[in-house]
């Protein structure tokens, strides 16, 4: 019988051999897990390594993109600037403007930000749903993308290209077609006029405000912002070209859509204009949007008219830049709480017949200056041809 | 053409008008319903800066209505009322909206809270009242407004006042 | 949205629920920018005051009334006043005449600057909105020293008044005219030479005074197009004092289009209107005899009246209000009140001046008119 039973072991054998084989069997499924793991870990440190280089590189772009003079600073300049137009209308208007939150009201626009954002968002059945949660953002991006081409600082600025007023000029350009966008998806009538309106004041005030800065450009000889303000060295050019200066105010009041120029936004006829039915969230966007808006202008004028960082040489370029545009801002919000509201098809009137003939006489003076002025040249710092 | 004038020239032009009171300043005359056209296009001939001031109606009970007009001549400081008495459960009198357009409007609003109706009105849709009160002539007499009768009036009935003050349902 | 929105007619409510309607609903046709047609409703505000007047005493009806308009509170109660007054033979005495006419004028001076700060809203200018805003506070203060409360004051009773002046009441009232005379020529200058608003309101909502009376336009609304029409000189009143003031109609009187008006000129008119009524109080204040302020029979007669039938009438700021008043014999309430509001008549004008022009002019238009939704819908 012994015969047999070893016959039944033989049998079994490659059986025993394989159950010898098992834990070596594991141990390899646990060796290869570990080296993929490891595998995995080595590719995402690299990838960490990379980028970490990538920020080392360039930290001193990113510092000034997000931190100064990029988006935090912007944000706290749009809400002061919030902060300042309501307390000045308050003012012009014989009240006080926000008091309680805050010393002199410091806080209520944190208030009013918070307040606006936790409110219901209600989107009309008309509306088309995507496009609505969609154009508030666009808007806020396309506005503060021109920020990065302002000529802050010799030293401190974001970004400069060599024709960076046209890429202004383009994203300012958006913004009624966004608009226009705005008030047609918001499925309501008046929104609808708004946006129409809005597009109007495209046609009648973009056209005068870009020809209006042709001016400064052809006297600094170059496209780019921080050209225009290097080129202010020794003079500035609202000396230079003062008229141009009031048909480039004149034409960025209507583009932004303050007030004489507010129609598509006229809030005793058509509502709130292509803003009508935002809620919540994107009344916020569009609001600041506006601000923003507000805010780029005076930039652009301090940049190309007044000298950009040029003043007071013991302070540094930047503060230089803030005070004259607080100062320019000031005026700006002065002239538009003083006059009634224009109706649309007037200020296409005006624009048409009074500011386009007066900016392309502005740029042909500018020509024939440059040309036939013999002491001009010298004046500014690249020798404009 | 001062007002006692002007009265007796109504007067003796048409005779079914009646005087009631005629002074220099003031006259009141009651006219039939089917002359007020010609009365009020002879006004509107006589003065030709007549302010139109009023037209109202007035509910005498027993199914008795009076259409009151009242016109002012500045010039010559002489307050014009023309009364026309009406009967029945919906008196008809004639429109004068196409000669002072400016009482297109108290026609309508006489119109809905007495149930006059006026021939040739150009639009007599509700002016002030709600859409369930029409039909309903709120100014008669016969409307009752006190909450004992309101099922009279055929307005839905409001929620029941708690009994005590200071629990609600 | 066809792409041929511009050439459709499009129905739009400037409804009910607007920035700028304060109380009306028109339905209006739009093709492109222009309007169309325009067809007011009202019926918004219909607090059935007639009804109500049937159901409350004589001097309890008063106080309705002052609701229909709160701006003009003094000025719209006087009309039932003067109705009572003359069924019931109550003989109102000098001084109560004078104080009555006195505050009056303070209300309409009042209620134009509320209406200036409206208008100016509604153009988009809130500096202009808030700046006769403030100066009306001044006169609400004088009125709640006189009276305790800044607007529905209920200051008249039948046969005269019921709050006398005191020696701060008027001083306080002189102090409001004497700042709103001086803050003027600065309203002036920001309204009348402001050529935005020049350009904004000229030649719009233009009409003769013909047009406008058949239409039953009375008032400034009148005056403005050169026709003198104010009851307060055209009628005798007895009850009130216009005939002891030495004082001229204000009437604006156009040169670009004489007999007619258009929204700057009903603007002018108002300014006038405003110096008319402080000249009127000037004169009048050093006048205020001594005396009772009510009439001595009034508590016995004014509780239950005869039969008869009486139309008290008064300038109000916006137009001609009146009162139609029918009593039975020992009533102690109307047997029927019908009121006449002046703007239920410039509501209804609208139908007719509005086709034809932008749609952001309509706003222009009836605001110039001086709309009030209490006195149309009542």
């Amino acid at each position: 019988m012994v015969g047999s039973i070893g016959g039944i072991v033989m049998q079994f054998e490659w059986f025993v051999d394989w159950l010898a084989g098992v834990p070596d069997w594991i141990y390899g499924i646990f060796i290869w897990i570990w080296g993929l793991l490891h595998d995995i870990i080595m590719w995402v440190w690299d990838w960490i390594f990379i980028l970490w280089g990538l920020i080392i590189d360039n930290i001193v772009f990113l510092f000034m993109s997000v931190v100064f003079p990029g988006l935090v600073f912007l944000l706290f300049t749009l809400i002061f600037i919030v902060w300042w137009t309501r307390k000045l209308w308050g003012r012009i208007h014989a009240r006080r403007g926000p008091v309680h939150l805050g010393k002199y009201g410091g806080l209520q626009i944190f208030a009013d930000a918070i307040k606006l954002i936790s409110k219901e968002i209600i989107i009309p059945n008309n509306s088309r749903r995507w496009m609505y949660r969609f154009l508030p953002g666009l808007l806020l991006v396309v506005v503060l993308v021109p920020f990065a081409f302002i000529p802050w600082d010799p030293v401190w600025f974001i970004a400069d290209l060599s024709v960076s007023l046209v890429l202004v000029f383009a994203f300012l350009t958006a913004v009624p077609v966004i608009s226009l966008l705005a008030g047609w998806i918001s499925g309501s009538k008046y929104s609808l006029i708004g946006g129409f309106r809005a597009a109007n004041n495209q046609f009648a005030a973009e056209i005068p405000m870009i020809i209006s800065s042709v001016g400064p450009a052809m006297l600094a000889g170059s496209l780019s912002l921080m050209g225009i303000a290097v080129a202010q060295a020794s003079v500035w050019f609202i000396v230079l070209l003062p008229i141009n200066f009031a048909t480039f105010l004149a034409a960025s009041i209507a583009s932004v859509g303050i007030f004489p120029f507010d129609a598509p936004v006229a809030d005793s006829e058509i509502i709130f204009g292509w803003r009508t039915e935002f809620s919540g969230v994107y009344f916020t966007l569009t609001y600041f949007a506006e601000f923003a808006e507000q805010m780029l202008y005076p930039l652009l004028m301090v940049t190309m008219f007044f000298g950009g960082f040029y003043g007071l040489p013991f302070i540094p370029g930047y503060m230089n830049f803030i005070i004259k545009f607080l100062i320019v801002f000031f005026f700006f919000t002065l002239v538009s709480s003083s006059f009634f509201r224009f109706r649309q098809d007037q200020i296409v009137h005006y624009c048409w017949k009074y500011l386009l003939p007066l900016s392309m006489l502005n740029v042909v003076i500018a020509m024939l200056a440059i040309v036939y002025i013999p002491g001009l040249a010298p004046l500014l710092a690249f020798a404009g041809g | 053409m001062s007002g006692t004038a002007f009265a007796r020239m109504i007067v003796n032009k048409y005779q079914e008008v009646e005087p009631k009171l005629l002074t220099d300043e003031k006259v009141d005359l009651v006219i039939p319903a089917s002359l007020i056209r010609d009365v009020v296009h002879l006004i509107e001939e006589s003065y030709p800066l007549i302010f139109p001031e009023i037209i109202m109606g007035l509910d005498l009970e027993d199914d008795k209505y009076e259409v009151i007009y009242i016109f002012w001549s500045r010039e010559t400081n002489f307050l014009c009322q023309f009364r026309v008495l009406l009967e029945g459960a919906t008196p008809v009198v004639d429109t004068i909206s196409d000669i002072f357009p400016g009482m297109e409007w108290h026609e309508r609003e006489t119109c809905e809270m007495f149930g006059i109706d006026f021939k040739g009105h150009p639009d007599l849709r509700l002016l002030l009242l709600p859409d369930e009160l029409e039909g309903k002539y709120p100014l008669r007499k016969r409307f009752k407004t006190d909450r004992s009768r309101l099922s009279e009036s055929g307005l839905p009935q409001p929620k029941p006042r708690p009994p005590r003050g200071g629990d609600s349902q | 949205m066809s792409p041929d929105i511009l050439d459709e007619a499009v129905e739009l409510w400037f409804g009910p629920q607007h920035v700028s309607a304060h109380g009306w609903a028109t339905k209006l046709t739009l093709v492109g920018d222009y309007i169309v047609e325009c067809d007011p409703n009202a019926g918004y505000f219909h607090r059935s005051a007639e009804k109500c007047l049937e159901f409350r005493t004589f001097k309890q009806g008063s106080l309705i009334l002052e609701r229909l308009c709160m701006l003009e509170a003094f000025l719209a109660e006087y009309p039932y006043l003067s109705a009572v007054e003359q069924i019931a033979g109550l003989e109102v005495p000098e001084r109560a005449k004078i104080m009555r006419t006195i505050m009056m004028e303070a209300c309409r001076i009042h209620s134009l600057q509320f209406w200036w700060g409206q208008f100016s809203a509604e153009l988009g200018m809130f500096t202009m909105t808030l700046w006769p805003w403030i100066d009306r506070e001044y006169f609400l203060d004088a009125f709640e020293e006189l009276t305790g409360s800044r607007h529905a004051a209920a200051y008249g009773t039948p046969g005269g008044v019921k709050y006398d002046f005191t020696e701060k009441s008027v001083k306080v009232l002189e102090h409001a005219i004497a700042h709103m005379e001086s803050q003027m020529p600065k309203f002036k200058d920001m309204i009348l030479h402001n050529p935005s608003f020049k350009v904004r309101t000229k030649g719009i909502g233009q009409y003769d005074v013909k047009q406008g009376l058949k239409w039953g336009l009375s008032g400034p609304n009148i005056r403005a197009c050169g026709t003198p029409m104010d009851l307060r000189q055209d009628v005798n009143d007895p009850n009130l004092a216009y005939d002891m003031v030495d004082w001229e109609v204000p009437t604006f009187h156009s040169e670009d289009h004489p007999g007619e008006s258009d929204a700057f000129d009903r603007m002018v008119q108002r300014f006038l209107e405003i110096e008319a009524s402080v000249k009127i109080i000037r004169q009048l204040l050093p006048l205020v005899p001594d005396g009772p302020i009510v009439d001595p029979k009034a508590r016995a007669k004014s509780n239950r009246l005869p039969a008869g039938e009486a139309y008290g009438r008064i300038e109000g700021t916006r137009g001609l209000a009146s009162v139609w008043l029918k009593t039975t014999d020992k009533a102690q309430s109307p047997y029927r009140a019908k009121i006449r509001g002046p703007c239920l008549n410039s509501y209804y004008s609208l139908k007719h001046l509005v086709p034809g022009s932008k749609f952001a002019d309509f706003i222009v238009i009836f605001g110039s008119l001086d709309p009030y939704p209490g006195w149309w819908d009542r």
